[in-house]
């Protein structure tokens, strides 16, 4: 079943993370795709994550639709003008991407080529119209198009550090979802207990809501993020677990299925993380028992 | 200076229509300079705002003032005796005067009344051209004192496109090609073998690449 199809069953969705390479080399990403194919609904290629130059988005989900994986690309406004953007939107419809995420961009300063010009000649509301205009059959200066491309929009819900954060970034979300966003994908869920509220604001934005769930590849990792980012609610029974571990890798795997499994009940899919250790989502899922 | 220029006097009387009593503040800087909103220009609009509402039935009390310096606290102060009463601030200053304002008295609504343009200098009367556009890491010391960021349509950093015929710019016959400017003047300071030399990728952070810039005189700051 479709990604899309999926979502519109209400069924919960299995999404896993993958990143293109930061040069030629696909031999990893193919491997790993092809050790997912049908354990997944789709593969989330992000675009330049983290603000690092990498392959862009668009070559990776091609490679991984050629390996039989539905794929989902993130597109987002730090780097291209609205010519740009739609340009690839277009490219990904012939190419057999169908699926878009309209994500936040990191800063540029924070990237790895930080002195790079920054564009940001649309913002991600924008984007959004623009691609459901592009649908409509028109670009976003009012042309015809030669052929309207189709798309499932989503969108992300930027990561925050407090209460007043939180309901900043759902009010983003909100007007996303307005301007056409169908799904969203929050930030990290480590604890589904601890952000139990927030999934449930999440909920009223009334589209179906996607989890993240980040692999903890260490116990310093998991430290530092519970020290760093309140609001990734890491909690210390969470931190305890890990320290106590004979096997804290395996040990974090283990969270990071269980998390799948426990989002079941409150979310309507879940997005998986790895950041370089996608050679690791079969365990993940065989943990989460999927 | 900073360039501005006056916005259509229908824009700003949807401004104003709600309000009965107004404070409009002209700037004796840079738009004095441009011909903006310096003091003859507050007088003009305060009379063209005027009969304008009054065409359409309403009548409104126009206060006007012109700063020395709306970007300067020191003297945006002068301004809390006269705000009293005013509903609302329309200002003729640039960008950096009207947020002034909007910082310092939060409870008036703060209008602009011009749109700023650029940083430009007179090319002759009534005509002011863009020359400069902040990137915080002049290059002009090697471009023969003219600025490809700013005055080529595509920030050309090694040399003219294909569009460039006859000294001018693909994009109107009204503007120079700044790398045929910047050509002629190496050639008159006999200093030609620096156009061979490459430029590389521009550093974009001094221009606000890393977001808001600021700069702290640590030496003058309180």
């Amino acid at each position: 079943m479709s990604f899309q199809k999926r979502l519109a069953a209400k069924e919960f969705a299995v999404l896993a993370e993958m990143h293109t390479p930061k040069g030629v080399n696909i031999s990893r990403l193919v491997n790993d795709a092809r050790r997912l194919k049908g354990r997944v609904d789709a593969v989330v290629v992000p675009d330049m994550d983290n603000g690092i130059m990498r392959m862009s988005a668009l070559a990776g989900a091609v490679l991984l639709q050629q390996q039989g994986v539905e794929t989902i690309i993130h597109m987002y406004c730090r780097d291209r003008n609205r010519m740009a953007l739609q340009g690839d939107a277009l490219a990904a419809h012939v190419l057999g991407v169908q699926n878009i995420i309209v994500a936040n961009s990191t800063e540029m300063a924070d990237g790895d080529h930080s002195d790079a010009q920054v564009v940001d000649d649309l913002d991600e509301i924008g984007l959004i119209e623009a691609l459901k205009k592009l649908q409509e059959g028109k670009d976003i200066s009012g042309f015809d198009l030669d052929g309207a491309p189709d798309f499932s929009i989503g969108t992300a819900i930027s990561p925050f550090s407090n209460d007043e954060e939180m309901a900043t970034a759902l009010d983003s979300a909100r007007a996303r979802v307005a301007a056409g966003a169908t799904y969203i994908v929050t930030p990290p869920i480590f604890d589904p207990q601890l952000s139990a509220s927030f999934l449930k604001a999440a909920q009223s934005l009334g589209v179906p809501v996607l989890a993240t769930v980040f692999l903890l590849k260490s116990l310093a990792i998991a430290q530092y993020i519970a020290n760093s980012d309140p609001g990734a609610r890491i909690g210390d029974d969470l931190i305890r677990r890990i320290r106590k571990s004979s096997d804290r890798e395996q040990e974090g795997l283990k969270i990071a299925g269980e998390t799948v499994q426990t989002l079941r009940d409150s979310c309507q899919g879940v997005v998986i993380q790895t950041l370089g250790w996608e050679h690791k989502l079969p365990t993940i899922l065989d943990m989460a028992q999927l | 200076m900073i360039t501005a220029e006056r916005k259509p006097l229908e824009e700003l009387i949807e401004f104003i229509r709600p309000y009965k009593r107004i404070l409009l503040l002209g700037c004796n800087e840079c738009v004095t300079v441009c011909a903006a909103g310096g003091r003859k220009e507050v007088g003009l609009l305060a009379s063209g705002l005027q009969m304008a509402l009054l065409k359409s039935g309403s009548n409104i009390e126009i206060r006007q003032h012109t700063l020395e310096r709306q970007c300067d606290p020191e003297y945006v102060e002068e301004l809390v005796p006269m705000l009293d009463g005013a509903e609302a601030i329309m200002s003729m200053a640039c960008g950096c005067g009207v947020q002034q304002l909007a910082g310092r008295f939060r409870d008036k609504p703060v209008f602009p009344a011009v749109n700023t343009k650029f940083m430009g200098a007179s090319e002759r009367q009534g005509v002011w051209a863009e020359r400069c556009q902040g990137c915080g890491n002049c290059l002009l010391g090697v471009t023969g004192g003219i600025c490809p960021i700013a005055r080529c349509a595509k920030q050309l950093m090694n040399g003219p496109c294909g569009g460039s015929t006859g000294g001018h710019c693909e994009i109107s016959d009204d503007v120079d090609c700044v790398w045929q400017l910047i050509w002629d003047r190496l050639k008159a300071l006999g200093q030609t073998e620096r156009y061979l030399d490459i430029m590389p990728a521009k550093d974009w952070r001094p221009a606000g690449g890393s977001g808001p810039r600021k700069i702290i005189r640590e030496d003058l700051a309180e």
